[in-house]
């Protein structure tokens, strides 16, 4: 079996995988108890207005007819309408989208930039103060609660140094022109991107770190330190290159979180992203919205996962190899 | 029981709240200033503000002038602190109860009902829950509302009182196991549940819960709290699957709730007659409520209920959350407090039309939104947050006074209520409508009877669920001139004056729109006016943009018939 044989496979795999989580998609909400009318609770909304919202929601029909209509609507990309808004779930979706890549997007680059590249440095001074720093400072962001952490930034920046924004995306309104509104946004991203730096680059220098040190006991380690390269040499073009493919690995396992966005973050900076919008319609029981960001998010982790897969058959030919034998 | 009970409670909580807030000049006792003209300010720019932190430090930083509906002590507490704040409390149209299923063995019984009553300490509740900042409630109509009836009696806090009922009754206390046993089965009684959400979603309502099976067991009765999740709750609430279970409703100033959760005909699956009372002298008063044909009517018949109700004990009322709004002082002037709804709430068309800066007239004020708008079609949303926006752009026939509660001529001069004969032998109501005849559209198409009749007919035709109330009774429309409009409905009663008083639709915007759901008229422009949207409407303001989880922009209406000169 070739790399194409393996890929085809892997694809066809991911199909299977995001058609049983689609039908788990459409059965957990109608499983759940209660029904999207009763979350109304106004005397004026009689049972008989119920009824007709149900009808409207199409909750009526028979869940094979239900089910059926929800498969054909998915294929053609379309996520219906939210029973809350009334507005097209994609077009809620899309509204958020952008917010929660920037986000993501900030975050992630500077995070696991700033992560691997102190993990590097630290594996490189084992056992000096610098490494015991870096990890304990790398433990102890990781360990600390988001939302507590958050908060703290949210008192600091919001009573005692008034230099940066603590809600929103925007100014209301933003400046008028291109740039003003670029860096109005950037501004406004200063916050929440900076607190989930912090808060998340130390899981990824620990990750290095460990790796990079597993990588420099090896033997072809001590093999390139004997023939007389230089350390930068050693670490670079030898430990790391070692290291890259499960962190690259690990880059693209993580890249879900563009769509699944962080609810914590939104929640505390007042950021309208997707995150937000899946808790809110979990808790409402907006089937239509849960089911469209579910399925955005399930789109996303399988097509992570096969892009893993991917770079994993290039980087390390051992995975086409067993793929071979099997 | 005794009489006058409620009257001495509510003053007072009254009393216990006006000296807990920084401005007590403006409790609703008092009667506010107002004027019928505005609005004063050019522009309202309302940031999006989600987090309750946030809201506060905005508040703090200037970026709102208002920081609406406060109900955590914590926040209210902070806000005092600051000397710029001043505060606004109003009673609200909001109850918060414990529901019995009368349906079920032994809460079928009064006595048992009667005792949990009187084991429940509101003073209690409220202080170490709510750090005094709710009203005790001891009636099925809040005070606020004009039909509340004071005379009703009411159950004190009164343990000792609770153990004379059950003993009376013949629910003996077994002194081994301190339960009381039931004189028909000779049995210990049953246990009994009371369903409260989850700490997690509503910790105030987990921990009353506890208090009151805490206190009912003190008299014998084996009662325990019972946490869930909110959907399961209400889903077992739905199907009457419950012994008890504590929950909040918001109420208005018209008392046909007490029709809806009390009358016989809603004791149905999913119907709001959750207890399952059922009392032929009890449905006669409802409906002579809810078909009254005049306010007298309607009064005498809320009344009776009351008295009935308070008789039965198929709810124990238990606080009311007054509306408790936090504006900058040093920045606004001319809010008005308003009975029922607050300061802030865009029910309230005083605040809109009367507030403005201090710096002077004009400019623009920021006004929190502490929810995204699910929407701004004002056919499909039922938000309260789409409404803080879309109440600034309409207006009523009908505009309610803040100190009486009282009817106010506004898009309608004047109208007159009627009857007449929708077949042989049936009575309907008939409601005629004298409009203002200086009354424009946002885009300066003039307001008609014809815009009336489109949009109650529109509603009918689409059926339209939020407003079945509007459209379900209505027979027909005639419009004999631009400026009369008669409204016919085929049941008597008085309330249909307010059932069709919707939010009217411009006929010449909404004519061409089949799909009411899927209109999204913000989002598209106004075929004739440039800067407009077709989301117009006749109010003080005009909508301008919204960007979704951020702001919202509305700027002064120049073509409004109320604007001050």
């Amino acid at each position: 079996m070739g790399y194409r044989t393996y890929l085809l496979r892997r694809a066809f795999y991911a199909l299977i995988v995001l058609f049983v989580i689609l039908s788990f998609n459409f059965a957990l909400f109608r499983l759940m108890p209660g029904d999207p009318t009763s979350l109304i609770i106004d005397p004026r909304f009689t049972p008989e207005a119920k009824a007709l919202l149900e009808k409207q929601f199409g909750l009526n029909d028979h869940p094979i007819v239900q089910y059926g209509k929800y498969l054909w609507s998915l294929l053609r990309f379309d996520l219906g309408r939210s029973f809350a808004s009334q507005r097209p779930v994609r077009q809620e979706l899309m509204e958020r989208l952008p917010n929660t890549i920037s986000l993501f997007l900030t975050s992630f680059v500077f995070m696991a930039g700033i992560g691997i590249a102190i993990g590097v440095f630290a594996a490189a001074r084992r056992g000096s103060f610098t490494e015991t720093f870096v990890t304990g400072a790398g433990l102890f962001t990781y360990a600390v609660p988001t939302f507590f952490f958050q908060l703290l930034l949210l008192m600091l920046f919001g009573y005692y140094i008034r230099i940066f924004p603590i809600h929103g995306t925007v100014s209301a309104p933003p400046p008028e022109g291109f740039w003003p509104q670029v860096l109005d946004r950037l501004h406004h991203l200063v916050l929440p991107a900076g607190s989930n730096v912090i808060i998340g680059f130390g899981s990824w220098a620990l990750y290095t770190r460990n790796a990079m040190l597993e990588a420099l006991s090896q033997d072809y380690i001590i093999t390139a330190r004997a023939k007389g390269l230089s350390q930068r040499a050693v670490l670079y073009r030898h430990a790391l290159r070692s290291v890259l493919p499960p962190i690259v690995t690990l880059v693209f396992l993580s890249l879900p979180g563009l769509v699944t966005g962080a609810v914590i973050t939104e929640t505390i900076f007042s950021w309208h992203g997707v995150g937000r919008y899946l808790i809110d319609a979990v808790l409402k029981q907006d089937f239509p919205a849960a089911q469209g960001a579910f399925y955005l998010i399930a789109i996303a982790v399988i097509v992570s996962n096969f892009l893993a897969d991917l770079v994993y058959g290039l980087v390390d030919p051992r995975i086409r190899v067993a793929g071979e034998q099997a | 029981m005794r009489r006058g009970r409620n009257s001495k409670l509510f003053s007072l909580a009254v009393g216990l709240l006006a000296l807990s807030l920084v401005a007590p000049a403006a409790l609703a006792a008092q009667k506010v200033q107002y004027e019928k003209t505005g609005p004063r300010v050019d522009e309202i720019i309302m940031p999006i503000i989600t987090e309750s932190e946030a809201q506060l430090i905005a508040f703090e930083r200037g970026e709102t002038v208002v920081l609406p509906g406060l109900t955590k002590p914590s926040d209210i507490d902070k806000v005092k602190a600051n000397r710029n704040a001043d505060l606004t409390m109003n009673l609200g149209f909001h109850m918060f109860y414990l529901a019995f299923n009368m349906r079920r063995e032994p809460l079928s019984e009064l006595p048992i009902r009667r005792a949990i009553a009187h084991v429940v300490n509101r003073d209690q509740i409220i202080n170490s829950l709510f750090k005094g900042y709710m009203l005790p409630l001891n009636s099925f109509v809040p005070p606020s509302s004009p039909y509340y009836n004071e005379d009703v009696p009411a159950y004190d806090y009164n343990p000792a009182m609770a153990k004379e009922v059950l003993d009376k009754a013949g629910y003996v206390l077994d002194k081994a196991t301190g339960i009381r046993i039931d004189p028909k089965t000779k049995k210990p009684l049953r246990k009994m549940t009371i369903y409260t959400p989850t700490y997690e979603v509503a910790p105030t309502s987990a921990e009353l819960g506890k208090m009151i099976a805490e206190a009912a067991r003190s008299v014998g009765l084996p009662v325990e709290a019972q946490p869930m999740d909110f959907n399961v709750m209400l889903s077992n609430i739905d199907n009457r699957d419950f012994d008890m279970y504590v929950l909040a409703w918001g109420l208005d100033r018209i008392p046909t709730f007490l029709y809806n959760f009390f009358h016989s005909s809603n004791d149905v699956i999913e119907g709001y007659n959750t207890p399952g009372i059922r009392i032929p002298e009890l449905d006669a008063a409802l409906e002579q409520v809810y078909y009254a044909k005049n306010e007298a009517m309607a009064k005498k018949g809320a009344d009776e209920a009351q008295r009935i109700l308070s008789r039965e004990v198929p709810y124990v009322t238990l606080y009311s959350r007054p509306y408790i709004d936090a504006w900058r002082k040093d920045m606004v002037t001319g809010y008005v407090p308003m009975m029922g709804y607050g300061a802030a709430n865009y029910n309230n068309k005083w605040t809109t039309l009367n507030i403005r800066r201090v710096d002077g007239p004009g400019g623009t004020i920021r006004w929190l939104l502490p929810e995204n708008p699910e929407s701004l079609n004002p056919l499909t949303t039922t938000s309260a947050y789409s409404w803080e926006v879309l109440g600034r752009l309409y207006d009523g026939l009908i505009e309610v006074d803040p100190n009486t509660m009282k009817d106010i001529p506004w898009l309608a001069e004047s109208w007159e209520v009627g009857t007449w004969s929708p077949e042989k032998g049936k009575t309907g109501t008939k409601i005629t409508w004298h409009l203002r005849k200086d009354v424009k559209w946002q885009d300066g198409v003039p307001f008609t009877s014809k815009d009336v009749k489109f949009t109650l007919e529109y509603l009918k035709k689409n059926e339209v669920p939020a407003y079945q109330s509007a459209w379900q009774d209505l027979v027909k429309v005639e419009t004999p001139d631009p400026y009369t409009a008669v409204v016919y409905f085929s049941t008597e009663s008085y309330w249909h004056l307010y059932h069709a008083n919707a939010a009217f639709l411009p006929e010449h915007i909404w004519k061409d729109v089949k799909d009411y759901k899927a209109f999204q008229p913000w989002l598209e422009p106004h075929p004739t006016v440039k800067g407009l949207t077709k989301l117009i409407g006749t109010g003080p303001f005009v909508f301008k943009e919204w960007k979704p989880g951020d702001y919202v922009r509305l700027v002064r209406n120049p073509l409004y018939f109320a604007a001050a000169k």
